[in-house]
């Protein structure tokens, strides 16, 4: 008989370590250089601002937060963040729905102006409604005549805030929903669901995490806007400062310990944030990685 | 319920999915589309099912056309290539999915949710899943839950995508002969879409042989493997051998050998090809008439067959050939022997099909 044998192919080697790893010094350096530039640049900052915040003890540190300008602006950035979340959750849902599940045309169009926010100067951002709403502006005449305030009042930090933060959600989700593709939501239709079913049932159960992902980014970017906010605000204190625009007032009047102390409050935001982010990002990569 | 395909064609961008498709399917039956990739026939069985829209044409369930007809009203089962299991749900409140979304009025108490899916999850014999999670079955058994989850709307024809594709070849062949035994019980409807010829062969009542956006054959699968239509279905269903030559007047010449091909007498002269299937070639140490000297390049027993493949001595092409064991036994013929082909039955088609009298390639 003439069978002719397969020759199996020879295993593969695996693949070599990175050479460099095996040279015994290199991951010590690399580890070294790493940890220092987080030290210098991350941990020295954010311990400074906790220990200027409380050099003055705790008496000065709880007066500066309970000062009423500083309070307004509390409040004031609270306010905007409560407008400008919610509403690009909305937005991003809706937007990364159309672009993960539908096509349509003008998509790259709407993606690409998604991204728009981030590659724009936040100050460009601010003097864009400068421009359209402010006295000189394009509407600002008629605005006057009508007696209606946006820029140096609430509404023109609200605005320029969502300008700001309207990527966050969307952008988190689009990738997310095009990789997990049509074909439950198209089961879902099969079935008979209708299309706010398939979206409560089906597509939202299934991005939940990257979803609180997005907002708490989107929350915490919010919170901290700086430059737009700056351009529209008018520095009135009491009135139009948010939180990083009066620690910037108090620290140039050289009260440093009570603008440590506000900026203490954006350090801890900041550390809360990074801590929802850890624990979110751990419980979707166990779902996800199912 | 019977389904009708009337003249149907779909393009995405440039491509043409399916160009004028007509096809009927019967009350009760099980249909396999079958085809390479790229051929259309997802594309056709999404059609169907109200997932896409006909560019033009129209589809009628039991003589109703429903070409415009939303997915969502069709009342059709689906079951997706990659099972479309909603990950974040148990098995159960996937098979119930169906029956949740139902409006209030029409919605049943959550009783009867309850009995539908145990039987149903009983049916496909997963009863014992039902608390589980998608990515905790394994493939078969994720493969019955998206049949279950799609019986659970009582639909009226059921369509499944691949639905072995993704699957070892072991559970593979349970599964098929599981879905025809489930098809003769439930006798709903059924249109599958396979690639898999064997797939095709073993469990459809029909084969629908589709190839660029267009239906080349419909039959049982005896007629589609021992009577091709077209030089494509011999191709696709099975191994076949070409022997390229011409046909003058009803007398098909290749190399050495002619045979008869009445079915082309008009032809005046024209390129065309024999299809011969392995094991319709006799093989002999003797050259017997009009025989095909060749010579054996190498053999291989394929449990109760061997396998043959020879290059012929006039041009030397390539030649399959299958004979019993017992028969190669009493050949003895080793690697490098000379031996001489007789096809038994062979099919000529022309190679520029529908070729006039006098017309000249």
């Amino acid at each position: 008989m003439a069978s002719i044998p397969f020759s199996r192919p020879e295993p593969l080697a695996p693949p070599p370590a990175l050479s460099l790893a095996r040279i015994p010094w290199v991951p010590i350096v690399l580890t070294t250089i790493a940890l220092t530039y987080l030290a210098l640049f991350l941990f020295v900052p954010l311990a400074a601002v906790f220990h200027e915040a409380l050099k003055k003890g705790w008496g000065v540190y709880l007066a500066a937060i309970a000062d009423p300008d500083a309070w307004s602006a509390i409040k004031l950035t609270l306010l905007a963040a409560v407008i400008a979340v919610p509403l690009n959750l909305v937005f991003g849902v809706a937007a990364a729905w159309a672009i993960a599940k539908f096509d349509f045309r003008g998509k790259n169009l709407l993606i690409t102006l998604i991204d728009l926010p981030f590659s724009v100067s936040p100050v460009i951002s601010g003097l864009i409604y400068v421009l359209i709403f402010g006295l000189q502006g394009w509407l600002g005449p008629w605005l006057a005549a009508h007696d209606l305030k946006i820029i140096f009042a609430v509404p023109g930090i609200v605005l320029a805030t969502l300008f700001v933060t309207f990527p966050f959600v969307a952008r988190e989700l689009i990738p997310l929903m095009q990789a997990q593709g049509r074909e439950e939501e198209e089961a879902a239709a099969v079935l008979g669901a209708s299309g706010w079913q398939t979206l409560w049932r089906v597509t939202l159960p299934n991005v939940k995490w990257g979803l609180l992902y997005g907002v708490i980014l989107c929350n915490a970017r919010a919170m901290g806007e700086f430059g737009a906010v700056s351009v529209v605000s008018g520095h009135i204190r009491g009135l139009t400062n948010t939180l990083p625009l009066h620690i910037e007032i108090v620290y140039n009047e050289y009260q440093f310990a009570a603008a440590f102390a506000c900026a203490s409050l954006l350090a801890l935001l900041a550390l809360v944030t990074l801590a929802l982010k850890t624990l979110v990002e751990a419980r979707a990569h166990k779902e996800y990685s199912r | 319920m019977s389904i009708q395909v009337r003249n149907v064609s779909k393009n995405f961008g440039n491509f043409s999915a399916l160009n004028g498709v007509s096809l009927d399917i019967e009350p009760g039956e099980l249909v396999a589309l079958l085809g390479p990739s790229g051929s259309g026939k997802t594309t056709l069985l999404r059609v169907i099912a109200g997932l896409e829209r006909p560019d033009s044409g129209q589809i009628y369930f039991s003589g109703e056309d429903t070409t415009e007809t939303r997915v969502q009203e069709r009342e059709v089962g689906f079951v997706f290539q990659h099972y479309a299991l909603f990950r974040h749900m148990t098995i159960f409140e996937n098979v119930a999915f169906g029956l949740r979304v139902r409006p209030r009025k029409e919605r049943p108490a959550e009783a009867e949710v309850q009995e539908r899916v145990h039987k149903l999850l009983n049916l496909v014999q997963l009863d014992w899943l039902a608390d589980r999670y998608p990515h905790q079955l394994s493939g078969g058994q994720r493969q019955r839950i998206a049949l279950a989850r799609a019986l659970a709307i009582e639909p009226k024809v059921l369509l499944l995508d691949e639905p072995f594709g993704a699957l070892d070849a072991k559970v593979r062949k349970e599964l098929r002969r599981w879905l025809r035994r489930l098809h003769d019980e439930i006798n709903l409807t059924s249109v599958f879409v396979t690639h898999d010829q064997e797939e095709a062969l073993e469990v459809a009542d029909r084969i629908v042989v589709v190839n660029q956006g267009k239906i080349e054959q419909v039959g049982t699968p005896e007629a589609v493997y021992d009577h091709p239509a077209t030089a494509f279905v011999y191709q696709f269903l099975g191994n076949v051998n070409q022997f390229h030559g011409r046909v003058r007047r009803g007398i098909a010449t290749f190399g050495s050998k002619t045979l008869a091909a009445p079915e082309h007498e008009t032809v005046e002269d024209a390129a065309a090809t024999a299809y011969v299937r392995p094991h319709d070639i006799d093989i002999a140490r003797a050259p017997g008439i009009a025989s095909m000297p060749a010579t054996v390049s190498h053999a291989l027993r394929v449990g109760p067959v061997v396998r043959l493949e020879l290059s012929r001595d006039d041009n030397g092409e390539l030649v399959e050939v299958e004979v019993p064991r017992e028969r190669f036994d009493d050949l003895g013929v080793a690697a490098g022997n000379v031996v001489h082909l007789t096809p038994r039955r062979a099919k000529v088609f022309l190679e520029t099909p529908h070729a006039a009298v006098g017309a000249r390639p």
